[in-house]
């Protein structure tokens, strides 16, 4: 198979370039993981990615295949269309290769408080909760943090400061779902104080195309506009749906 | 200098289409079923008390909707203050400006 | 490449960003249009509104305003605002059913882009003829 790879090596480039490498598949190559894997073991061992889990659970290896974001570890290989470009998450600063600076984006994750804020006195065991209130949560607390949504929205790209992206708005949608955060009006205020923070979101539904656990910013936004405007909305979580297969 | 916070600036935008949507559809309609086939009869259409109201409704909220919608594009595109300073109450003005085309064509509309 | 004596800590990093290399989805062509026309339609407003004056304004500038309608230069631009027009309402009417969660996971998200995209092309095409 014929792969392009995004290749920078800040120590002796003066400027990115895509290098090419051909590599016959063997059997156990399943994932793309494996195969960039084997040729870091076997043709250039300088190539860098990050990656640890390989199951699609960590997050670490999201990379930008043939032009659209996604986890190498669970990308089915023998699927891609040829020759295959792999290239680092769009707007993100290259360190190395297929390594991104994620400093930006956890900024704007923890400018939304990803914590319970609850100052009642704590109960005996835990705060509890009624699976029913266990339920909004589902279809945002899965989220990795693997910043596909986020370096695939054409908002985030342009506004990376001020806006604060799929990943944190829909963690910011999480808090305001849990039933036993008490910052519910303190956090809509904060996403409302500008036109920046969450207003620049137009649903063009970048982040929902890409989410490697199948899970909807753009409709997480959606619901948080209208709880601004108080209108509770359709109780229970946000559906998660199938990945659709990167090519 | 008109300032919308993020959700009313969104709220205005719909709320404007809503009503666009509808006088659109509507005009349209009425368009096909019964085109005016002359000055006169368009000039009719056009000066019922009802149809002006609507009519400058439609440009103030035409004009209000575009305003969010371009204010939008230069929030996302240009990041240099100064140039955005003086980008929006250009825009602003010119919109302004419109509204009172408007009004003045309507205005005189009765004879 | 040359090789670099000076401290690489030092250079900004590059970013990857080129728009011709990452895959735009059928919901981001949808928007992407959608501002697209929007603009356009805005920057006909003002001409739009020296029309309508002039038809109102009596019998014989009413003629002329019709009588723009045998400009080709002025079919060509009308055909360019039906599209504009077409494409607004449609992907502005998506984005209305989404707000209230109307069709706004994946599968009907796609569906409904792709109907906003061909849309506003075929009624274009249908303008187009007509009038040339």
């Amino acid at each position: 198979m014929h792969f392009s790879i995004f290749r920078y090596n800040p120590e002796h480039d003066d400027k990115p370039y895509m290098q090419d490498f051909r590599i016959d598949l063997e059997s156990s190559d399943l994932m793309l993981l494996d195969v960039i894997l084997r040729i870091k073991n076997v043709q250039d061992d300088s190539l860098t990615i990050r990656r640890s889990c390989r199951e699609g659970i960590c997050g670490s290896d999201a990379i930008n295949i043939n032009g659209r974001n996604g986890l190498a570890c669970v990308t089915n290989v023998r699927k891609l269309r040829e020759p295959v470009e792999l290239r680092p998450l769009p707007s993100f600063p290259v360190v190395r290769d297929l390594v991104v600076d994620m400093s930006r984006f956890w900024k704007q994750y923890h400018s939304i408080r990803p914590y319970l804020v609850n100052d009642e006195p704590p109960p005996e065991k835990e705060r509890l909760q009624s699976p029913a209130e266990r339920e909004r949560l589902d279809g945002s607390y899965e989220c990795i943090m693997c910043g596909c949504c986020t370096s695939q929205c054409p908002s985030s790209w342009w506004n990376p400061d001020t806006f604060v992206g799929p990943a944190g708005l829909l963690q910011a949608y999480r808090f305001i779902s849990d039933s036993r955060d008490r910052a519910t009006g303190e956090r809509l205020q904060d996403l409302n104080r500008d036109p920046y923070r969450l207003f620049r979101c137009r649903t063009i539904m970048n982040c929902t195309e890409v989410c490697p656990m199948g899970l909807s910013p753009s409709r997480a936004i959606e619901r948080i506009r209208l709880r601004m405007l108080d209108v509770e909305g359709h109780g229970g979580g946000l559906a998660r749906h199938r990945v659709p297969t990167v090519r | 200098m008109i300032t919308l916070t993020g959700l009313r600036a969104w709220l205005v935008q719909r709320a404007t289409a809503v009503y666009m949507l509808a006088f659109i559809v509507l005009f349209l309609a009425r368009f096909v079923i019964a085109p005016p086939r002359s000055y006169d009869e368009w000039h009719g259409l056009m000066s019922g008390a009802g149809m002006i109201a609507a009519t400058v409704l439609f440009f103030a909220a035409l004009l209000t909707h575009a305003w969010v919608g371009l204010r939008d594009v230069v929030l996302d595109y240009v990041h240099v203050v100064a140039l955005r300073a003086v980008l929006l109450p250009l825009l602003a003005l010119g919109l302004v400006a419109l509204g009172t085309w408007i009004v003045r064509i309507f205005w005189t509309i009765g004879g | 490449m040359a090789t670099r004596t000076t401290s690489a800590t030092k250079r900004q990093r590059p970013v990857f960003l080129d728009l011709t290399q990452i895959e735009m989805p059928v919901g981001a062509l949808a928007s992407i249009g959608h501002r697209l026309s929007g603009v356009v339609l805005a920057t006909g407003v003002p001409f739009g509104i020296y029309l309508l004056d002039r038809s109102l304004r009596s019998p014989q500038a009413y003629r002329w305003v019709l009588g723009l309608c045998d400009d080709i230069a002025f079919r060509i631009a009308a055909i360019v605002f039906v599209w504009a027009l077409s494409h607004h309402l449609l992907a502005g009417t998506r984005h209305l059913l989404s707000d209230v969660d109307i069709g706004s996971q994946l599968p009907a998200a796609r569906r409904s882009a792709w109907i906003a995209n061909i849309g506003g092309v075929a009624i274009a095409l249908l303008a187009a003829g007509a009038w040339l």
